[in-house]
């Protein structure tokens, strides 16, 4: 496993603790365009992925791996679908104890 | 040996030193209590030490002692906190007790320690604390100025009880033949302390009579349930020789008088019946029939529950009442019990309400037989049956079992019945009904829930041997298959009918114990040893059928021809491979076996399904957030 560029799980609310570095989230699609998609993050605040230019089929769910641009955007390099079936609750959980009390097991 | 008696001048001296402040102070000093009377939910009394008498109190909080025969009126008492007190509007003052112990056995009279008048006893068999309504009070006077009492010189006579007997009654028959004038007391009044008691009471409820072998020996016994006027409930139990000369002279629905049982207090492990008390009859215990006379016995209150409502009880400790029209009466299967090894007689009937619902209820034991063998008999008749105190499972989503002290009524006189039978008639005969409990997947409702209560972690089970001792433990785990020995006995013939061990018979086919009869083929139900790991440890669990099948994702039959075919790839490994290393969620029982004489440890598998994991985050997240606020929990990870 390459752990050289690690990305630090985020949400809506902490992707401007992390603008230029890698990042990661998985957001709710809401609409495309070519070359971007627009999506509500787990704790309800609006995200915009600048990706490829050629969208694939999207399922609902879908994880984002880039560099947070500012605080509503990210860059992707990665992104994965994760189906129609989530909890964004539990990752929202995820998110805040991973960037809060449990950071040093993940960064 | 010293007898008990009062601390002599105890209440001259305490009254003298009113300096003491606390009565921590003061040396502990024995007093006679003398008119007992209750004030409110207080009793007051006079304390005697022999010279003196004063008035005094006991706190609230001794009322439950007095009331329990504890304390009695006559009895020795040693003061260990109390206070002495002004009565606000004299300058009398009284003693409050706040803490006392009774001492020595209840006494026969006032202590005199000077010859002064003696109450007379009324000795018959009432308990001695009635005397609050019959001690003659009006020669006590309590001289309100000094506290001290003065009692007119009488002649002092010592009388034998016999003596006192043969006075107040002349040559009268000895009162236990003449009902008349028996007194009978109610069943609520009974306790250890007090043995001189009769009780007329009503057999509700008789059990079978059982043979037992234990570390002492063998022996049989059996247990009623009397009933008395006031609606009060008491378990009698009596064993060998009582149980024996008893058995038949107790017929349910019967008026008894009984006396000189023992009383204790009830084993709350296999208590059923609300009492703190249980008794127990022995050889020397009387049991009269009431023949000549009727004893009125409150109604049984039901409380109906539909069935479609039945779901919120399923395992809760909560008995319910049901009505509903018989739609099939199964034949008496018989069950081995875990605890004694004992078969015992069970039979299933459905029964169906306006809910358009139907439950399966197992009768036990008696109910089995007797009435349920009744209502067999009149099945076609669709008769309308209310069954009281039934106990809700979840086999096979809602189950409902009947227990010692579950009452069957066929046909009661009831409006629910006739509103129930006037339905069927008209339109429940036709309708097309479900099944309760098939309306409960086991991801659904109650199912889920057990998933998730009562979570552990495997170590929890290994670590504590003496889990499920008293009574089976429910659990939840979240575990992998670690090891399914592949030449375990897997399976075994079963009925199909009844899903019961058969054997094989001489000729060919399979003989059924349960249904007594002979079926051509057998089903194979599973009955297989599963090793199972989490990351706090592992253990042997037993799995049955239905859980077995979802594990292994095959029948016993199928797997069966699985394993007895050549080839080079053996399926049958295979599958078993397969389902080793999944992850699922179980609910299991743990109970205790004794095993060679030897205690064991068994984990059983209630209920399996596979992981949520949306659900078992949520559980993690809980779990942490519990750690991280300190509470004492397992962190499951």
């Amino acid at each position: 496993m390459d752990t050289s560029s690690p990305s630090a799980f985020v949400n809506g609310a902490l992707l401007r603790r992390y603008i230029g570095q890698k990042v990661r989230t998985v957001i709710q699609v809401i609409g495309s365009d070519t070359g971007s998609v627009v999506g509500k993050s787990t704790d309800d605040l609006q995200i915009v992925v600048r990706g490829p230019s050629t969208t694939p089929p999207l399922t609902t769910y879908l994880e984002v791996i880039g560099i947070a641009e500012s605080d509503n955007s990210i860059r992707a390099e990665t992104w994965t679908n994760f189906g129609n079936t989530f909890d964004p609750q539990n990752y929202n959980e995820l998110c805040k104890l991973a960037s809060g009390e449990f950071k040093h097991l993940f960064i | 040996m010293q007898t008990a008696s009062v601390t002599p001048d105890a209440i001259s001296s305490v009254l003298s030193n009113p300096s003491f402040d606390s009565s921590s102070d003061r040396p502990e000093i024995v007093v006679q209590v003398v008119d007992l009377k209750p004030i409110g939910n207080r009793y007051t009394f006079g304390a005697n030490d022999g010279k003196t008498k004063v008035k005094a109190m006991f706190t609230a909080s001794l009322t439950p002692e007095i009331i329990s025969g504890k304390i009695q009126n006559l009895c020795l008492i040693r003061l260990i906190d109390f206070t002495v007190n002004d009565i606000s509007s004299k300058s009398t003052k009284y003693f409050l007790v706040t803490k006392c112990e009774a001492v020595g056995s209840v006494l026969d009279s006032e202590i005199n320690l000077e010859s002064k008048s003696q109450e007379e006893e009324e000795a018959t068999t009432e308990p001695k604390r009635q005397k609050l309504e019959h001690s003659p009070v009006s020669d006590v006077k309590m001289d309100v100025s000094t506290g001290i009492t003065l009692k007119p010189k009488q002649e002092f006579v010592s009388k034998s009880a016999s003596q006192i007997m043969t006075e107040q009654r002349g040559n009268a028959a000895p009162a236990a033949r003449m009902s008349m004038t028996r007194r009978v007391h109610p069943l609520v009044s009974l306790n250890p302390y007090q043995g001189n008691w009769t009780i007329k009471v009503r057999v509700t409820n008789k059990g079978v009579m059982r043979n037992y072998k234990n570390a002492r020996g063998e022996g049989c016994v059996f247990n009623v349930e009397l009933t008395d006027e006031e609606g009060t409930q008491i378990q009698a139990t009596m064993f060998n020789d009582a149980a024996r000369k008893f058995y038949d002279r107790f017929q349910l629905g019967k008026v008894y008088y009984i006396s000189r049982g023992t009383l204790k207090l009830a084993n709350k492990q296999f208590k059923t019946i609300q009492n703190d008390y249980e008794m127990t009859l022995n050889d020397n215990s009387e049991v009269e029939e009431a023949s000549s006379e009727e004893m009125f016995i409150p109604e049984t209150k039901f409380n109906f529950i539909p069935i479609e409502e039945l779901g919120m009880y399923v395992n809760q400790k909560e008995l319910i009442d049901l009505i509903g029209v018989v739609q099939s009466v199964s034949p008496t299967m018989s069950i081995r019990r875990r605890t004694d090894n004992e078969m015992i007689p069970k039979r299933d009937i459905t029964l169906a309400d306006e809910s358009k619902k139907t439950v399966v209820v197992s009768l036990w034991n008696d109910l089995a037989t007797g009435i349920g063998q009744e209502l067999l008999d009149m099945a076609d008749k669709s008769p309308v049956i209310a069954i009281k105190s039934l106990k809700v499972g979840d086999f096979q989503g809602v189950s409902l079992s009947t227990i010692s002290r579950s009452n069957v009524v066929i046909n009661p006189e009831s409006p629910e019945a006739k509103k129930l039978k006037s339905w069927f008639d008209s339109e429940g005969k036709e309708v097309s009904m479900s099944s309760i409990g098939s309306g409960m997947s086991p991801l659904s409702k109650n199912g889920s829930r057990s998933m998730y209560t009562d979570r552990v972690l495997l170590s929890h089970i290994t670590s504590n041997p003496s889990l499920g001792e008293e009574k089976p433990v429910f659990l939840s785990t979240r575990a992998y298959i670690s090891f399914i020995k592949p030449d375990q006995t897997m399976w075994y013939q079963a009925c199909k009918t009844c899903n019961k061990k058969v054997t094989e018979a001489l000729d060919s086919g399979y003989w059924c114990e349960g249904c007594q009869k002979k079926y051509e083929e057998c089903s194979l139900r599973y009955i297989m040893a599963v090793k199972v790991t989490d990351s706090s440890g592992e253990t042997w669990i037993s799995s049955f059928n239905d859980e077995a099948e979802k594990i292994l994702g095959c029948s016993a039959d199928e797997l069966n021809k699985l394993r007895s075919e050549e080839g080079e790839v053996n399926e049958y490994q295979t599958k078993l491979k397969e389902a080793t290393w999944s992850c699922h969620a179980f609910r299991v029982s743990v109970t205790q076996n004794e095993y060679n004489g030897e205690k064991r440890q068994r984990v059983t598998v209630k209920g399996v399904a596979p992981v949520d994991f949306a659900a078992e985050t949520r559980l993690l997240l809980q779990d942490i957030s519990n750690k991280t606020n300190n509470k004492a929990s397992q962190l499951l990870f």
